[in-house]
């Protein structure tokens, strides 16, 4: 069976002062239908760049695809004109957004939001789109839904925010769901209901939901299957147990033990050292490297690439020598 | 599925309502709704109550205010009675504010809402015309524009749009880069909207605010630049304006302080009432200013 929605070696490049930096290389990614494709890394990964891809909304110029594919139902969407683009966004394809708070337009109420979002899509009266919207409310577990239609998103707290949002998304039942980092902006136990709230909703539509986060809670509460980004490129995909129990990649060991847990009697949390290193400055190298503790004079000088070196797919020349 | 957290800030009013209350509670701008109220009312009903055409010839030249009851403030160089002038007067001057304000957001809004969405070549291009129009001398070109095409209220009115429209189109071009770049107008893209849409109906709205206070501003710019032209002899010679009485009585004003003074007291407080409710619609709107 071929995957809904499939990324294959895809490529975007900035121009930027410093030249034209590689945001994402040679990305494949797929995800199936009723499927969670966890996407982790730190900031500055890729994770947002693939998603705008996806959703062809690599802000250009200064962006722009410059090599690979995106298919969504076997219909390449690289090639696609902005009219087919635009029929598919929120129809197909929809996106929740990290920031509740600033995703929703402050001058409209929240149902007109949504009602229009529907028509955008659906050729339906105002009023049917209203009650939509509404019925949409109810879904997403948002008390009177017919008074809070006509509320602006500043009077609603940022858990409702993300709701509305999410009712947003599916209004028109699309087949592929990104939501980016869409907990980060919410307190704990919000985030909790929003991830349930997602997983009721993937029953219940059927969509495949790509998953952007750098929080391996919530990968292990939602995803089925994990890709682990590190400075624009996938470094190691597999189930997300799989990633989670036996992590190949230094990085996906770190991203790991960076979760604190209880009871273990460690005092100092983990962290991984250093940062992402700035796409301009990348090398020839892995560009992991100068932060791992593995690395030597072969990662610097060679990019490892993504293959199986027993458990399952990661890109690292230490676990291809079995160094680790 | 629900938490106290959603019902917190229910209470919250809507940005519109908001802005409302604290424009209600601003003594000034209050002021100034009820001194513009006033000048409209009278403009536009006086004449219902005072009879008489402010051309007619009614009395002699120059009498002075308040020594003939027939006319309270007094003649004009002709015998012309000054309070049918004033109330005759004020109904062009508005209009022809309200209008020249209304072609400057047309212009403005359309000039800037596209140079700051679209940016590139059609930024550039767009605001190179629209410096072109800011380099002029403003009332200069607002004459030329007049003598060109013969004065009357509506090409006054044209004219004033046409020279005045650059301020606008730059303070909605700096609106538009700074809300396109905003999440909600990504999210908006991303539910399938084109361009169109999210040009007028998502970011212009949220533009509004600095824009409504520029367009009551402008108004008042659009009155003095009205005033200035009938004054220079350019105003629509068939019809009664304040600038036009200015104008005609200038000569004579070592003799009658008065044919002159009281439509320029129109004009100031209709211009300052003008600026008080732009102000007050300023704060209003401007919520880092709202807690001086």
């Amino acid at each position: 069976m071929s995957a809904l929605l499939d990324i294959k070696d895809l490529r975007v490049t900035f121009n930027t002062r410093y030249g034209e930096v590689t945001a994402l290389d040679s990305v494949s990614l797929h995800v199936n239908e009723g499927e969670t494709l966890g996407v982790v890394g730190e900031s500055g990964c890729g994770k947002s760049i693939t998603a705008l891809a996806t959703m062809g909304l690599i802000p250009s110029p200064p962006g722009r695809i410059a090599g690979g594919s995106i298919a969504l139902n076997g219909e390449e969407l690289t090639s696609a004109s902005e009219a087919r683009l635009r029929a598919l966004r929120g129809a197909e394809i929809a996106m929740i957004f990290q920031e509740p708070m600033t995703s929703l337009n402050p001058v409209f109420t929240v149902g007109a939001q949504i009602a229009e979002a529907i028509m955008l899509h659906q050729k339906v009266s105002r009023d049917t789109a209203m009650k939509d919207a509404v019925a949409l409310l109810d879904r997403v577990g948002i008390p009177s839904p017919a008074e809070r239609a006509r509320d602006y998103p500043h009077q609603l707290s940022g858990g409702m925010r993300q709701r509305v949002m999410i009712a947003m998304a599916v209004s028109c039942r699309p087949k592929v769901l990104i939501a980016d980092e869409p907990t980060t902006a919410l307190d704990v136990t919000v985030q909790a209901q929003i991830f349930d709230l997602l997983n009721e909703i993937q029953r219940e539509f059927g969509a495949a939901i790509i998953l952007i986060t750098h929080d391996m809670g919530a990968i292990s509460e939602m995803a089925d299957r994990v890709a682990v980004m590190y400075a624009g490129r996938v470094i190691e995909e597999a189930s997300a147990d799989s990633v989670l129990d036996t992590p190949q990649h230094p990085y996906a060991r770190g991203l790991i033990d960076c979760i604190p847990a209880l009871g273990k009697g460690d005092t100092a949390l983990k962290e991984i050292p250093g940062v992402v290193p700035p796409l301009h400055l990348l090398g020839a190298g892995c560009a992991f490297a100068a932060r791992c503790a593995h690395a030597n004079a072969r990662c610097l000088s060679e990019k490892p690439l993504l293959a199986n070196h027993g458990h399952h797919p990661s890109a690292c020349h230490a676990v291809e020598e079995a160094r680790i | 599925m629900s938490n106290q957290n959603d019902m917190s800030d229910y209470t919250a009013e809507s940005p519109a309502r908001e802005a409302w209350r604290m424009f209600r509670r601003n003594i000034p701008a209050l002021v100034g709704v009820f001194i513009l109220a006033a000048i409209i009312l009278l403009t536009f009903y006086g004449q219902f109550f005072y009879t008489g055409d402010a051309f007619d010839v009614v009395w002699a030249p120059h009498e002075r205010p308040g020594v003939t009851p027939e006319f309270p403030l007094g003649t004009d160089y002709l015998g012309r009675d000054l309070v049918a002038g004033l109330l005759t007067g004020g109904g062009a001057t508005l209009a022809v504010g309200a209008t020249a304000a209304m072609i400057t957001m047309i212009i403005g809004i359309t000039f800037g809402a596209l140079a700051g969405f679209y940016g590139g070549w059609v930024d550039n291009l767009l605001m190179r015309i629209t410096e072109f129009f800011q380099v002029l001398p403003a009332l200069l070109f607002a004459m030329v524009l007049v003598t060109l095409f013969s004065p009357s209220l509506f090409t006054i009115a044209m004219a004033i749009g046409v020279v005045s429209w650059p301020q606008t189109a730059r303070l909605t071009r700096a609106e538009f880069l700074k809300i396109k770049e905003l999440e909600y107008v990504t999210a908006a893209r991303a539910i399938g909207a084109k361009n169109k849409r999210i040009i007028w109906k998502v970011i212009l709205p949220n533009a509004m605010p600095p824009l409504i206070v520029s367009a009551t501003l402008t108004i008042g710019v659009a009155i003095l630049f009205e005033a200035g032209l009938s004054f220079l002899g350019l105003g629509d010679p068939n019809v009664m304006s304040w600038g036009l009485m200015i104008g005609a009585n200038r000569e004579y004003i070592l003799d009658a302080w008065w044919p002159v003074t009281f439509p320029g007291l129109a004009i100031f407080f209709t211009v300052f009432a003008v600026s008080l409710i732009g102000d007050g619609l300023n704060d209003a709107f401007n919520p880092k200013l709202r807690e001086r």
